[in-house]
C-alpha cells in the first residue's frame, strides 16, 4: 500500500510525524512505520495523482477515488491511536473536496479558472459586469416566469441543457488554447445556466403540484 | 434562521416591481449580478430636470434577501437627488434588513446596482465624469 499516488511529489521529502523516518510529501503513508500523514498541501489534481487539465477522464477520477478512498477506510484506523484517525479523517476529507470539485464540471472549470491565476471570486461575492451574460440570465428568468404549460417548460429545459452543451465545448477549447479570460467568462455564463436549470426544475415541480 | 420583519415584509410585499423604458433619456438601468449564487438584479431610476429621482423599479432573480435588499433601495431612492441616492450604502440596507451575515453579499449587489444605474443615467446625459468612482 505505499503507495501509488507519489509520482508528482516524490522527490519533495518531509520526516514522518510517527517514525521521523523520510516520507514522500505526497505519500499517504509512511514507507517504515506505516502511520498515515497529514494530507499533502497539492492542488486537488495532484491529490488525485492526475494531469492538470480540464477535460478529466471521469472514469479514471472514480477508479483512483474508490482506491485512495478504500486505503483511507475508518474501519483500516479502528485499533490505530487517535492521532492516526484524526490524520486519516483529514486525508479522506481532502480526498473527497478533490473528488467533489473535479467530477463535476462547473466547480472544476471554476477551480481551474482560479488554479491557473486569475481571480474570478475574490472574497466570495464577485459583481458580474459583463452585461451580455446577465442580459441573457435576465431574460431566460423572464422567460421561465411567464410559461404556464409542461411543454414549455420542457422547451426550456432543453434550450437551456443545449446552451450548457455548448459552453462546456467552448470551456474545453478555451483551457486548451490557454485562453483563460475566456474560460473565465465561459465560467460565469456556465454558473449562471446551472441556477437557470435549477430554476427550471422548480418550476416544473411547482407545476405538479 | 430567523429573518428581520422588515426583511419578510419586502420579500413578501416587494415594492416597485416592474421595467421602464430602458431606451428614454431620463432613465438609468443598472444591471449587476453575482455568479456566486446566481443572482441577476436589474433597478432602474427615471430622474427629473432637476437631478430628483421620481420614480424606481427592480426586477430581481434570487433570494428572499436580494429581492428585500433591491426593494428597499427603490424605495430610498425615491424622491432623493441623484448624488444622494449615490450615498447609499450597503451597510445601511444591511443594517435596516438586518441581514445575516452570510447574505451581506446582497445588500453590496444593491448598493452596485443603484451605483451602475446612477453611472448610466449620467452617462447618457452627458455628466459621467463626476461620480465615475463613486463605487470604488
Amino acid at each position: 500500500m505505499n503507495d501509488a499516488n507519489v509520482k508528482a511529489k516524490e522527490n519533495t521529502v518531509k520526516s514522518c510525524w510517527s517514525c521521523k523516518g523520510p516520507v514522500a510529501v505526497a505519500a499517504l503513508f509512511c514507507p517504515t512505520c506505516e502511520a498515515v500523514q497529514a494530507p499533502a498541501p497539492v492542488n486537488h489534481f495532484e491529490r488525485l495523482g492526475i494531469d492538470v487539465t480540464y477535460d478529466v477522464n471521469t472514469g479514471a477520477i472514480d477508479r483512483l477515488y474508490f482506491d485512495l478512498q478504500r486505503q483511507l477506510h475508518p474501519d483500516r484506523f479502528a485499533t490505530k491511536a487517535p492521532k492516526e484517525k484524526a490524520l486519516s479523517q483529514q486525508q479522506a476529507t481532502a480526498l473527497n473536496d478533490a473528488y467533489e470539485v473535479l467530477k463535476d464540471p462547473l466547480k472544476r472549470a471554476d477551480y481551474l479558472v482560479h488554479l491557473l491565476g486569475i481571480d474570478v471570486l475574490p472574497e466570495g461575492c464577485n459583481l458580474v459586469k459583463d452585461q451580455a451574460i446577465l442580459i441573457e440570465a435576465m431574460e431566460m428568468r423572464e422567460k421561465l416566469m411567464m410559461v404556464d404549460s409542461m411543454k414549455a417548460i420542457t422547451e426550456i429545459q432543453r434550450e437551456t441543457k443545449a446552451e450548457i452543451d455548448d459552453v462546456l465545448c467552448a470551456l474545453s477549447l478555451a483551457f486548451a488554447g490557454d485562453d483563460i479570460r475566456g474560460a473565465c467568462q465561459l465560467t460565469t455564463r456556465l454558473k449562471y445556466l446551472d441556477k437557470m436549470m435549477g430554476e427550471v426544475r422548480q418550476s416544473r415541480a411547482r407545476l405538479l403540484a | 434562521m430567523a429573518y428581520s420583519k422588515e426583511l419578510i415584509d419586502h420579500y413578501e410585499n416587494p415594492r416597485n416591481v416592474g421595467s421602464m423604458e430602458d431606451e428614454s433619456g431620463d432613465v438609468g438601468t443598472g444591471l449587476v449580478g453575482a455568479p456566486a449564487c446566481g443572482d441577476v438584479m436589474k433597478l432602474q431610476i427615471k430622474v427629473s430636470a432637476d437631478g430628483i429621482i421620481e420614480d424606481a423599479k427592480f426586477k430581481t432573480f434570487g433570494c428572499g434577501s436580494a429581492i428585500a435588499s433591491s426593494s428597499l433601495v427603490t424605495e430610498w431612492v425615491k424622491g432623493k437627488t441623484i448624488d444622494e441616492a449615490g450615498e447609499i450604502k450597503n451597510t445601511d440596507i444591511a443594517e435596516e434588513l438586518a441581514l445575516p451575515p452570510v447574505k451581506i453579499h446582497c445588500s453590496v449587489l444593491a448598493e452596485d446596482a443603484i451605483k451602475a444605474a446612477i453611472e448610466d443615467y449620467k452617462g447618457k446625459t452627458g455628466d459621467a465624469d463626476e461620480s465615475k468612482d463613486a463605487a470604488e
